[in-house]
């Protein structure tokens, strides 16, 4: 994490949630701003210097969405929605919309945060131009457009390469079919699905030490692709949840 | 009687006659030659051949015109004088007189016995019709299953297209769309109209299409509504023909109608509206309270989480188990209320699968991911081929399929036994196998495990659940187009859960796959 303590607005109408969220981020070193309604949290969104913004969909005023849409409008805070559990329709809805991710009710503070810590790595690299990106064993050199997998070079043909790069970009992050697709083969094959399944299978065989059991490349079922990032504070490369209730086994 | 029918009556009645003279032809062909050889005389019984076969076939006119001839040719060809209609003999005067009281007689009987056979045949086919009518009304399960059969009865003995709307509403509503038949706006109209207030409930009205084809339009009953109104083609017929088929269609349905009052359909109808109602209650009753729970679950489940990750109890062991245990259950509640919306969810809107691409092995790894903590104390073994096809699903859906049936072998098997799970393309479906080494099922549990709300008495008393898993699985992979089925060698000796998916290759054209930008 940065020096100052990031800052996150909690946008949920419900105040139990507020609650435990206000508490878990506070434990963790975030200072908390929360808003009850879609039109309180643009308020406070533009007021305000945030690094984080959590927006419950279902609000009383808004769709979630809209929020989404209207702090996307000006801002390039990372933002994470929070919803019932919700169609994987909606979850592409929801990222087209400018979310950076979104986690399904009912989840964990663990999965939230891991979540959480992915956006704002996100941030900083755009912020500080950082060129390279790291997968576990695989580094990303998006300056020099080399692919290395545990500091030697892959051979890779442009399109696997384009793919990767545009997951890299997002590294962490859900990135949609459709914007894959529209990135790598453009916009006449928007519904080819199958050139992705493809695609990956050929990139997984490349890039993972277990390609039938991916770790890297991962998929989210009915949504998309994310290029699993490990852990920044413990250094232990974990994959990253989409599904609820993933919270850390039993002890 | 119109002058049509009598025609037609006419013109098979001459094609009978005509045929009879041809069988009198024939006998006497073939009775000149055995005369001539023989030298016998009396042949003209030989004629009480055609005279049966006549009366039997055709009825008393032929049977009648077919004695005659016989009587004629007999004198003709056979008294003598031969080849001459004067007969010498009293005698065979005589003869012949008792020939043609016997072949009247004969040709009385058979025909009586011809309309009695065709009487009793039609009866036969129209009990078979009812009894067959009864039966689906018997396994009737909901209105519109009693209609249908209505319908299909109908038509069955009318022979004319028949469409039956339940009300007003059906009619209005169905948009000209009915059981896969178009129905012309004005006659929906018309039922619209007929189904709130019949103008004239005993008769019903018909309307002319712009086409010149005839629809009539009448209450099914006119005493009792609730057996819905009823719509049926006649084609392009003249006004006389139109006045026949109406009384037809009078006749049908006051028959019809006493036998639908007999076997108490309106009070069927009636029933079924009520159960139905009583489902739709109970569904929505399990949606809302569902939907309800759980928001409180997401913050017991969030506080769970931040309270035992909280740096104060990170020395209070005993505190931290709780804290665990409030989540572990917390997410417990979440998966069975999860099922009871996915149950509402099958049985009220029906699933609506939304296809694409999908690579199997990722389908069966997200579902190994997400079961992955209920999985910790089960040996996985994995066995997924690189090369398996591409299939069209809506992967979600399989995914919690697969889910549901890894729920069900971690509950009926023991810590540290194995969960085998493999894909195989086959014959141009996927087939995925989950094996367990568990409690098995025995042959009287086989047929009621794919059944709602069912637990085998085996286990209610040591594994909770709520029977919907299974149940669950199976509408899922049925919504994909696949086909799930379990196999065991019996109790104790593990299950095997196979699903089978349409493959279709997928075309992906090489140019695509591999050129450069």
């Amino acid at each position: 994490m940065t020096e100052a303590s990031p800052i996150v607005l909690i946008v949920d109408d419900e105040t139990q949630i507020r609650r435990f969220l206000r508490t878990g981020f506070e434990l963790n070193g975030f200072v908390v701003h929360e808003a009850s309604t879609g039109a309180e949290a643009i308020r406070t969104a533009t007021l305000r210097p945030l690094d984080l913004v959590i927006v419950d969909l279902g609000l009383p005023d808004m769709d979630g969405i809209e929020v989404v849409e209207r702090i996307r409008s000006w801002s390039s805070v990372p933002i994470i929605v929070l919803s019932v559990r919700s169609s994987e329709a909606e979850k592409v809805r929801l990222l087209e919309a400018g979310a950076d991710d979104y986690v399904v009710k009912p989840f964990g503070m663990a999965e939230l945060l891991a979540r959480v810590r992915v956006a704002l790595r996100r941030q900083m690299r755009a912020v500080s131009g950082e060129p390279t990106v790291k997968a576990g064993p695989l580094t990303i050199d998006l300056s020099a457009r080399a692919v290395l997998l545990n500091g030697t070079r892959l051979a890779l043909t442009p399109k696997e390469y384009r793919l990767l790069q545009v997951l890299a970009q997002h590294a962490g992050n859900v990135v949609t079919h459709q914007h894959l697709l529209k990135e790598v083969w453009g916009t006449t094959h928007l519904h080819d699905t199958h050139y992705l399944r493809i695609f990956v299978r050929k990139l997984r065989q490349k890039i993972e030490p277990h390609p039938d059991s991916p770790r890297i490349l991962v998929t989210e079922l009915g949504v998309g692709y994310r290029l699993a990032q490990p852990e920044a504070d413990n250094g232990a490369f974990a994959v990253i949840q989409s599904a609820p209730l993933q919270a850390p086994a039993k002890p | 009687m119109p002058r049509a029918l009598n025609f037609d009556r006419v013109r098979s009645e001459l094609r009978h006659i005509a045929a009879t003279l041809g069988l009198v032809g024939v006998v006497t062909a073939l009775l000149i030659p055995v005369i001539e050889v023989s030298g016998l005389r009396h042949g003209s019984a030989a004629y009480l051949i055609p005279v049966l076969i006549a009366a039997v076939r055709w009825g008393i006119v032929p049977s009648v015109v077919a004695a005659v001839c016989g009587v004629v040719a007999s004198a003709f060809f056979f008294y003598p004088p031969r080849y001459s209609l004067q007969i010498s003999d009293p005698h065979e005067v005589l003869n012949l007189i008792l020939f043609i009281v016997v072949a009247v007689v004969v040709s009385q009987l058979a025909t009586r016995l011809k309309r009695e056979l065709e009487l009793s045949r039609q009866r036969e086919i129209d009990m078979r019709d009812l009894y067959a009518f009864s039966r689906r009304l018997a396994v009737a399960f909901d209105v519109s299953d009693i209609h249908a059969a209505i319908e299909d009865h109908l038509a069955t003995i009318m022979q004319r297209k028949v469409v039956l709307f339940a009300g007003a509403r059906e009619a209005s509503m169905s948009g000209g769309q009915h059981a896969g038949t178009s129905i012309p706006p004005q006659v929906l109209a018309a039922a619209a109209e007929t189904a709130l207030e019949p103008r004239d409930p005993a008769g019903g009205l018909t309307v002319t299409l712009d086409s010149g084809e005839v629809w009539l339009v009448r209450p099914v009953s006119p005493r009792n509504l609730e057996l819905g109104v009823i719509a049926v083609n006649f084609g392009r017929e003249s006004p006389e023909r139109i006045d026949e088929l109406r009384n037809r269609v009078d006749a049908v349905l006051a028959d019809a109608t006493a036998t639908l009052e007999r076997l108490g359909v309106a009070h069927a109808i009636s029933e079924a509206r009520m159960r139905s109602q009583t489902d739709q209650l109970r569904e929505a009753l399990i949606g809302s309270v569902s939907h309800e729970l759980r928001t409180p679950l997401a913050s017991i489940l969030g506080a769970a989480t931040v309270l035992a990750a909280a740096p104060a109890l990170a020395n209070e062991k005993k505190l931290k188990a709780l804290a665990h245990d409030v989540r572990d259950e917390a997410e417990r509640l979440n998966n069975d209320i999860q099922n009871l919306l996915d149950a509402t969810r099958i049985s009220s809107d029906g699933i609506k699968p939304r296809v694409e691409w999908a690579d199997p092995q990722d389908i069966v790894n997200s579902a190994v991911d997400r079961c992955r903590y209920r999985l910790t104390d089960r040996r996985i073994a994995l066995d997924l081929p690189a090369d398996l096809p591409l299939v069209q699903v809506d992967p979600v859906l399989v995914q919690q399929a697969l889910v549901q049936i890894f729920d069900n072998a971690v509950k009926y098997s023991s810590p540290g036994s194995q969960i085998a799970v493999s894909a195989r393309a086959q014959d141009g479906r996927l087939v995925v196998t989950v094996s367990d080494e568990g409690a098995g099922i025995t042959a009287d549990e086989h047929p009621q495990i794919w059944k709602r709300f069912t637990r085998s008495e085996r286990h209610t008393a040591t594994t909770s659940g709520s029977g919907l898993g299974l149940w669950i699985a199976n509408a899922f992979i049925a919504a994909n187009g696949g086909k799930i089925t379990a196999a065991s060698a019996g109790p104790g000796q593990g299950s095997t859960v196979t699903i089978e998916l349409p493959a279709t290759q997928a075309a992906v054209p090489q140019l695509e796959t591999d050129t450069d930008d």
